[in-house]
């Protein structure tokens, strides 16, 4: 039984009226227990809409999504929902608001009502997670830390709450090269460490690469690609969304439009030179 | 999409759309103040006839207008029971214990012709002038208050700025709210103080980004030379014509003489 | 005798900090950038990058030195006007440069500020419009925008200024992928088209792979200045910043006995060559 199950799931916004627009159509396809997924689409294409189906905030116009075995149509499970999976939003240092860094991460515990020692606990752990020291942090005000240090704050109050299934809608957005790489291995660590289901947001398939166990790439609201994120890049007729691939995969994929006879599902630079270098030695 | 918001600017190119700001603003304040401070039939009439001319002109989709006079029908209907129920008067019939009288009717059915008028010449104000050009005559209808020492065109410059920004911060109101239920906040708690607290959480963040907000449009504008000055050009871009002439001409004859010729009550 | 183009003269920057310990964004700075240029300014976080930028038209000013724009001072405050004119900047938040409730009305927002008439403001808005594609958006509110269209307004209203340069500070770290590769074809385009002197600030070297000049700075310093394509091959333990994929995949094939050149650094280059390889091997 996969954590999540989404059938036929349609969604959009302004329904029978003159705005009315389709964010998703027709979505199926499934997320199993522990595995680290990646979701992958340009602005526009769905991505957000359909992750805020994984924790309720959303629920289906016409289909079904199945979390944790049940159907998110339940009010009452929507509702409770929250306390089982954990969304991270774009920009998720915009909605920090307690006094200090302590009272930040322990709202969520708060709202779950645990009790002090575990929420005590359970801070301090998280602000390690993310590579922030609990002493000197704990009374400071959120608001007086540097941009990268607020997103690693906001982060880690979701971490806290250490919910089965973790989401993240971009969580490098707007970060440098160094920042995005930090955070992408806390996310990786913690997956490790605590065996949660991960589904990673990303318009970058760069980031997605290593982490990925599967792939799903939406288009237009539509599922264009679903699998291990070699498959999906070997695919062929995939070229219709080259533009979200590092250059060294387009590279490939161009010659391929050349008449080579080259594998396309290759994860790093270094097997992509490879392969060209095989395919060089071998006659192209 | 959200372009039809609160009676917004429909881009057009009617009789109404290019006439100057200035005209707009005063007739509409004409319209307005004639109903308030006159309620007899005739002037109620004459300027329920005028802006839905002035409607029809400026080729606006009736459809869309109406769609927000909704909740006025029933908040009217409400007022005009109300009115008919409980005002002395004349008797004209009985409803079971009730007395309607004239002056109910009366009552009840001006007041909603005002709420009408209100609410459409408004609506026909925002609809056929952007945001800008509204700025704009303000600035310039409001310009010589300046030699009394009044920041008119700070002012003009805040009411842009609010008008770009109104659709952003909700927006922005929506996504840390959505944010926040994602980790248990009770928006929907039995107790007010729980809620209070709550609402805190998605205001403090909304005012802390205004502020950091605040600071790089202020950067932006100073690179593109912003002084704080007054902005001769959009004033001066308002070309008050004959056809304004022709339109404050009709505003006098529709709304300011009735007030002479026939006293209403307030 | 007037000189065009930027010039930074022996240029540091100090800004007052805790107790009395100034920081130091800036140390002795010597950089020009002559008329018609695409040069990239890189280095990580806290490098001297923004402060950089900045200085460029006038919101900072040097703590010493001198930062002269064709000739004028940036410290002579009557030039601060004409300075502003000429070199446009443009900014990281895409959601916090745009002022104005309407497109059109937003790019004419710096032309107004400069009191041209108004026929001369209509004709910049309708040549910023073309330029960056925004035609059919001019009378979007900009909150219906995404982000990259959002930057491409940005782009036109600080074009309707008529700059003889363009700064742009990180204008592609909040964009996705695709928003951020079509920006920088845009840049190109106004540089080899129109002529417009671009800097481009950015911490994505994929950016920056087309750039004449790639100037590396290092806590402050200048600590390299040369085409791209020479930074890129530099040990990048040094620079702290990691080379394009292509980069790469060229120095690796090279490690292979493949002949390719050192200069290659975007991907039609490299589909190129590669091709010409294929070839040859046969």
């Amino acid at each position: 039984m996969s954590i999540i199950e989404i059938c036929d799931l349609t969604y959009s916004y302004n329904p029978h009226t003159s705005f009315e627009k389709k964010a998703l159509d027709n979505i199926s396809f499934t997320i199993e227990k522990g595995e680290f997924l990646g979701i992958v689409g340009t602005n526009g294409s769905g991505k957000s809409t359909l992750i805020q189906h994984f924790n309720g905030l959303l629920w289906p116009e016409s289909g079904n999504i199945f979390v944790l075995g049940r159907n998110t149509r339940d009010k009452n499970y929507r509702d409770q929902l929250w306390k089982k999976v954990g969304l991270v939003f774009q920009f998720p240092e915009q909605q920090l608001f307690e006094a200090t860094v302590f009272d930040e991460l322990a709202y969520g515990l708060r709202n779950m009502g645990l009790n002090k020692q575990e929420i005590d606990t359970r801070v301090n752990e998280a602000l390690e997670n993310v590579g922030l020291d609990p002493e000197q942090l704990r009374t400071s005000s959120p608001f007086c830390l540097s941009g990268g240090m607020m997103r690693r704050v906001a982060v880690a109050s979701i971490l806290a709450m250490k919910q089965e299934i973790l989401v993240l809608d971009e969580p490098t957005a707007g970060l440098d090269p160094e920042g995005s790489a930090h955070i992408l291995q806390t996310i990786k660590k913690y997956q490790q460490e605590n065996k949660v289901t991960v589904v990673l947001v990303s318009h970058c398939i760069n980031e997605l690469i290593l982490l990925a166990d599967r792939l799903v790439v939406l288009d237009n609201g539509k599922v264009g690609a679903w699998g291990s994120t070699r498959d999906v890049l070997a695919q062929d007729d995939l070229q219709h969304y080259d533009r979200l691939f590092p250059d060294y995969i387009r590279i490939l994929f161009d010659l391929k439009k050349h008449g080579w006879k080259i594998n396309t599902g290759m994860l790093t630079v270094e097997e992509a030179a490879n392969e060209l270098g095989r395919v060089l030695k071998g006659g192209g | 999409m959200r372009k039809l918001k609160l009676g917004g600017y429909i881009p057009g190119t009617s009789l109404i759309h290019q006439l100057d700001p200035r005209t707009k603003l005063l007739g509409g304040l004409a319209v307005i103040i004639a109903i308030l401070v006159n309620d007899s039939w005739p002037v109620l009439l004459l300027n329920t006839l005028l802006i839905f001319a002035v409607i029809y002109l400026a080729k606006i989709n009736m459809k869309s207008v109406l769609q927000g006079v909704k909740w006025l029908l029933i908040l009217s209907i409400l007022t005009l029971v109300f009115q008919c129920l409980f005002t002395k008067g004349d008797p004209l019939f009985n409803l079971g214990p009730v007395v309607v009288s004239k002056q109910g009717i009366y009552r009840g059915g001006t007041f909603f012709l005002r709420l009408l008028i209100l609410y459409l010449s408004s609506s026909a104000l925002t609809m056929t002038t952007s945001p800008m050009k509204m700025a704009g005559g303000l600035e310039a209808l409001f310009a010589p208050l300046r030699y009394l020492g009044v920041p008119v065109n700070q002012f003009a410059m805040l009411l842009s700025i609010s008008l770009r920004f109104v659709p952003t911060l909700i927006e922005e109101a929506e996504t840390i709210t959505r944010a926040q239920k994602s980790r248990g906040a009770p928006f929907t708690s039995p107790k007010k103080i729980v809620r209070l607290k709550t609402s805190l959480s998605v205001l403090i963040p909304l005012i802390v980004g205004s502020l950091q907000r605040a600071t790089d449009l202020a950067t932006a504008m100073e690179s593109r030379c912003y002084t704080g000055g007054p902005n001769y050009s959009r004033v001066k871009n308002l070309h008050f014509g004959r056809k304004d002439q022709l339109a404050l001409g009709i505003i006098v004859v529709i709304c300011i003489l009735p007030l002479v010729y026939f006293p209403g009550r307030i | 005798m007037s000189f065009k183009g930027i010039q930074l003269l022996d240029v540091t920057k100090e800004y007052p900090g805790n107790q009395d310990i100034k920081t130091c964004a800036l140390k002795k700075v010597n950089l020009t950038i002559k008329p018609g240029e695409f040069v990239g300014i890189v280095g990580k976080n806290a490098s001297g990058k923004t402060t950089l930028a900045r200085l460029l038209n006038g919101l900072l000013l040097p703590s010493q030195g001198r930062v002269m724009i064709n000739g004028m001072d940036t410290r002579d405050r009557r030039m601060r006007m004409e300075i502003r004119r000429r070199v446009a900047m443009v900014f990281q938040n895409p959601e916090n440069q745009i002022v104005s409730p309407v497109v059109e009305e937003e790019i004419a927002f710096g032309p107004e500020n400069l009191n041209l008439p108004h026929h001369e403001i209509s004709r910049r808005v309708e040549e910023g419009l073309k330029l960056m594609g925004l035609r059919e958006f001019r009378h979007y509110a900009p909150h219906l925008l995404s982000g990259g269209q959002k930057q491409r307004v940005a782009i036109a209203s600080a074009l309707a200024m008529q700059p003889d340069y363009l700064v742009l500070d990180e204008p592609t770290s909040m964009l996705d992928q695709s928003c951020r590769r079509e920006l920088i074809e845009h840049l190109h385009i106004l540089n080899k088209q129109q002529g417009i002197t671009i800097v481009l600030i950015s911490h994505c070297m994929e950016d920056l792979a087309g750039a004449d000049r790639l100037v590396v700075l290092q806590q402050g310093s200048l600590f390299a200045d040369a085409p791209p394509w020479e930074i890129f091959r530099q040990d990048d333990k040094i620079v702290g910043l990691k080379p394009p994929d292509i980069v790469r995949m060229v120095e690796l094939l090279q490690k292979m006995g493949f002949n390719l050149d050192n200069k290659i650094t975007t991907r039609a280059e490299m589909v190129d060559q590669l091709c010409r390889l294929s070839k040859s091997v046969i």
